[in-house]
């Protein structure tokens, strides 16, 4: 028994436990912090089974972003008000669990019973190792030049889900409150750290076409900047209002410019050349960055409670401590 | 069996929790938080089979596992801020 | 002509961006209707004459590169698509309160590439993506239904997302197995077994979960009664549509099962009786017309049990013949109820803003003051209901045939006493509306006969085009109804409100005078091409 083995065996059974933990969990709290774990715990695995770029993507989307939109959902009401027990208790969970369990079992059996058959030499991913394409970095390789309609079709989705919650939430009020807190150690740290992700941001994306990274990681990373900075009350820091739609739509828009570019100038769409691939490329994945930022900011801000009287509540999810001097402002996010 | 095929059989049974547990419970949020862990457990399934070659990880495997990440969070906004909407406005009436 | 796939799916995108920005809304978004049938007329056209249209995207051949496919079944129901969203967005550019809310034009064109995508999309993770666009974009159009649609929507979103995982774990089992990502590849490479059983349940299961197959259905009739009435025709009659043809793109690629089979027959039949039984019962209208959608899926899903023996390999000749003919009348019913749908959800959506009150009591009445709708409301119902001269009655005489030559009393048995129930449930909507109003509206409705509207028995709108011209005005002076626990007070037909629907019940019934180059299309190209 190697301890690779030993890894592999702590690593599942963390994994299984926390997500059964997460899944049966008494209280809406508990069971966000568990996926946070969760998340966590994937990071170590995506590692272990040596995919770089997913882990970063988990970090930084799957665990950061999702952990930031869940935990911004919860309000001090509903969070007390959910401390549910499973509904016909611990029976009817050991018969969901036993029901999936068995047939997770099965499913896992025929996956593996699948992979061990169809181990060839010739499978798509040896065959992408090998392509020539214009740039170095295979995932990205295979998401902008050899399967780039898809991940156009991807970014068409996430900015759909955008326009559709701000068309949801357009419908109720007119603005929502962000509330803004001015605690100087958060607003220290705040200034400290915005020029740093704004750096990782570039790094990844830059260094996606020879190494793990890209668009995707990048854009989450400055959502996180962005949603710090509007957090403590920078708002003139971040683009919002008027320059936020064609933000949010900016990414589609330009892979569609350059779906039509090389259509015209290459004679097939998204077919990229050899000489200046890479620029499109880069020319893309920056459009990208900033609608994925700008998508993931508003998909946060917009899960938020909205605060009705900022006196009433003591003590808040997100809120400052009651000593502090009541320095608040709601912020509008159009 | 080896290391990526365990995680793969893990993968299996995550995802079937997730979906069981998103069919059978009542509260919104909770159903959310199960859908993500079904993505989580379709996530460990692609990832795996990644692994599985003797080779170099399969990158075609690991961009639709990057793929899947952001349609489930496109997803997972989106039915939070119907949430957010919903109970707020079940608190107003 | 290989941009034709492309350009089916990027057209709606462009236009989708641009109405999210621009202030011209519905200018645009209809300039892109006309332009993308405009493609979809070109792309029937090309396939008819020659042959399906293969393209990879990205300059990297298949199974390296994205496979896309326009073959028969694609151009058809493209077609049915580029007919049906012009006609919704001209009734809702003609009237505003059907779409909403501004954003209605953007999401329903991104709606609108989702569903393009998964019809042209030969590469399974590229049919998994454009599920989800299409999924997000439906989804989001319920929302825009007001407070009391977020509920439905967000159990729609839920659901289907869950249906998309399974088909997701479908497309990895298959990866895992061949390699590859390109169906017709991949199908090639698959042997019978476990992984090609567990393959076909995932994605039967994922799918039938889209398709609001019974008893995965439940969240059909909330989602599409609680939608704006604009959204509603949508969803029924395409985005459905979207998932089915996936369904059977994959069932003809692999085989298909013969177990698998008989389950999805009988709840197939399930679905069209319960469905049927269903729509009798709501008092509501929308979900009237809802529910009869799930009825109507049972008919399209009944071809799985009469075409899987053709669909294997190694058919014989008879049993290919068979399955094309169920193929056949499968897809034709399928674009006729689309057709109708509609036209269907449109009139229902007319007819209760007009009186203020979604019930179907509350239409006592609204026959004399809006005939037309009423009557387009009925052909619509019988051209669902499968009644000739429709398209819907072409299908199901093909489904019927394949049925009796492998001797499945059953099927014809369901398809009849579908049409019975689909008739029942329209009946009895038209004679509520036919019903006299009671004695105090007589004498508020005096003043509207004299108002100088035309009393336009028109002539089945459904046998002639140049029916009445703009001199149709159905000018209502809505009185609120004092036995009525309405709302609000209804509000005026407009003039033209009701000629995209008119014109959609027109299309059903001459697509079914002459229907021989529809079947003709949609086998084009399929495993049970002749």
């Amino acid at each position: 028994m190697s301890w690779e083995t030993v890894l592999d065996v702590l690593l599942a059974t963390s994994v299984l436990g926390v997500a059964v933990a997460t899944l049966f969990a008494p209280r809406r709290t508990s069971s966000v912090m568990l996926f946070l774990v969760l998340g966590l715990l994937l990071v170590l695995v995506w590692t272990r089974l040596g995919a770089p770029d997913v882990a970063l993507a988990e970090a930084a989307i799957a665990s950061g972003v999702t952990g930031a939109l869940l935990v911004s959902a919860l309000t001090r009401r509903s969070a007390a008000g959910s401390a549910e027990t499973p509904r016909g208790g611990w029976r009817s969970a050991a018969a969901e669990l036993a029901v999936a369990g068995t047939g997770g079992v099965l499913l896992g059996g025929v996956l593996v019973g699948a992979a061990r058959d169809g181990l060839r030499p010739d499978r798509l991913g040896d065959l992408a190792l090998d392509v020539d394409g214009v740039v170095d970095q295979p995932v990205t390789t295979v998401l902008l030049d050899l399967r780039a309609l898809d991940t156009l079709l991807e970014v068409a989705v996430l900015a759909a889900a955008v326009l559709a919650a701000l068309a949801v939430h357009r419908e109720g009020e007119s603005s929502i409150g962000i509330r803004s807190d001015t605690r100087p150690v958060l607003v220290s740290f705040v200034r400290l750290t915005t020029p740093v992700v704004l750096l990782l941001t570039g790094w990844f994306l830059v260094a996606g076409s020879s190494r793990p990274g890209g668009a995707f990681q990048a854009g989450a990373v400055l959502a996180g900047a962005a949603l710090l900075l509007l957090l403590t009350g920078r708002k003139d820091l971040v683009p919002t209002g008027r320059w936020l739609r064609p933000a949010v739509v900016l990414g589609l828009a330009v892979f569609l410019a350059a779906a039509v570019l090389t259509r015209l100038v290459e004679g097939g769409w998204l077919d990229l050349p050899a000489s200046w691939g890479v620029a499109v490329v880069l020319v893309v994945e920056t459009a990208l960055v900033v609608s994925i930022a700008a998508g993931l900011t508003v998909l946060v801000a917009l899960s938020r409670p909205r605060y009705v009287d900022a006196t009433t509540s003591t003590e808040t999810l997100g809120g400052a401590a009651p000593s502090d001097p009541p320095r608040r402002q709601t912020e509008e996010l159009t | 069996m080896t290391g990526p095929e365990l995680f793969l059989a893990l993968g299996a049974v995550v995802t079937l929790l997730g979906a069981v547990r998103l069919l059978t419970t009542p509260d919104s949020m909770r159903r959310v938080v199960a859908l993500n862990v079904t993505g989580a457990g379709t996530l460990l399934i692609l990832v795996s089979l990644s692994a599985t070659g003797p080779g170099e990880p399969d990158p075609v495997l690991q961009a639709l596992a990057l793929t899947g990440i952001v349609i489930t969070i496109s997803v997972t906004g989106l039915a939070l801020v119907l949430v957010r909407r919903i109970e707020d406005g079940d608190d107003d009436d | 002509m290989t941009d034709l796939p492309v350009l089916l799916v990027l057209l709606p995108l462009v236009g989708a961006v641009v109405a999210a920005l621009a202030p011209a809304r519905r200018t645009v978004a209809i300039t892109v209707a006309v332009a993308q049938l405009g493609l979809a007329v070109t792309a029937a056209v090309t396939v008819l004459r020659d042959g399906p249209v293969d393209t990879a995207p990205g300059g990297w051949d298949p199974p390296l590169g994205i496979a896309l496919r326009l073959d028969g079944l694609a151009a058809g129901v493209g077609l049915l698509v580029g007919v049906v969203v012009l006609a919704v967005f001209v009734h809702a550019a003609i009237t505003p309160s059907a779409a909403g809310s501004r954003s209605y034009w953007s999401l329903a064109l991104v709606t609108v590439a989702g569903l393009q995508a998964v019809l042209v999309a030969a590469d399974l993770f590229t049919v998994y993506v454009a599920l989800e666009l299409m999924t997000v974009g439906a989804v989001a159009l319920v929302a825009l239904g007001g407070q009391k649609a977020l509920a439905p929507a967000l159990r729609y979103l839920l659901v289907a997302v869950l249906g998309s995982f399974a088909f997701l774990v479908a497309v990895a089992l298959v990866y895992a197995q061949t390699g590859v990502l390109t169906l017709d590849i991949a199908a090639a490479d698959l042997p019978q077994g476990a992984a090609l059983a567990t393959t076909l349940a995932l994605v039967t299961v994922g799918l039938g979960i889209k398709t609001a197959l019974f008893p995965l259905h439940a969240w059909l009739p909330g989602a599409h009664a609680a939608a704006p009435t604009a959204v509603s025709p949508l969803l029924s009659a395409l985005v459905v549509k979207g998932a089915f043809v996936v369904l059977l793109r994959v069932w003809a690629a692999l085989g298909g099962d013969a177990g698998l089979a008989t389950v999805v027959g009988v709840l197939a039949t399930a679905a069209v009786v319960w469905g049927g039984v269903a729509a009798l019962r709501q008092t509501h209208l929308k979900r009237l017309v809802a529910y009869s959608t799930v009825a109507q899926v049972g008919y399209f899903f009944l071809l799985v049990p009469l075409a899987t023996a053709g669909l294997a390999a190694g058919a014989s000749a008879a049993e290919v013949e068979v399955a094309r003919l169920a193929w056949q009348g499968a897809i034709l019913m399928l674009l006729s109820h689309g057709l109708a749908k509609a036209a269907m959800f449109l009139t229902a959506g007319t007819l209760s803003a007009a009186v203020g009150s979604g019930e179907v009591d509350g239409l006592r009445g609204i026959a004399a003051k809006a005939p037309t709708t009423v009557l387009t409301f009925a052909v619509a119902g019988v051209c669902l209901a499968g009644l000739p001269p429709s398209l819907a009655f072409v299908g199901k005489w093909q489904l019927m045939d394949a049925a009796l030559t492998t001797g499945a009393w059953w099927v014809v048995v369901t398809l009849l006493v579908g049409g019975l129930l689909t008739a029942a449930a329209t009946a009895r909507v038209v004679m509520v509306t036919m019903r006299p109003a009671d004695e105090e509206d007589e004498v508020a409705s005096e003043p509207a006969a004299s108002a100088g509207r035309t009393a336009t028995s028109a002539p089945a709108a459904s046998a002639t085009a140049t029916a009445t011209g703009p001199a149709a005005s159905e000018v209502v002076v809505s009185e609120p109804s004092t036995t009525e626990p309405a709302p609000g007070a209804g509000r005026a037909v407009g003039a033209w409100e009701t000629w995209p629907a008119i014109v959609l019940t027109i299309v059903a019934v001459a697509t079914g005078v002459g229907s021989a180059w529809l079947a003709e299309l949609v086998t084009v190209g399929s495993v049970v091409a002749p």
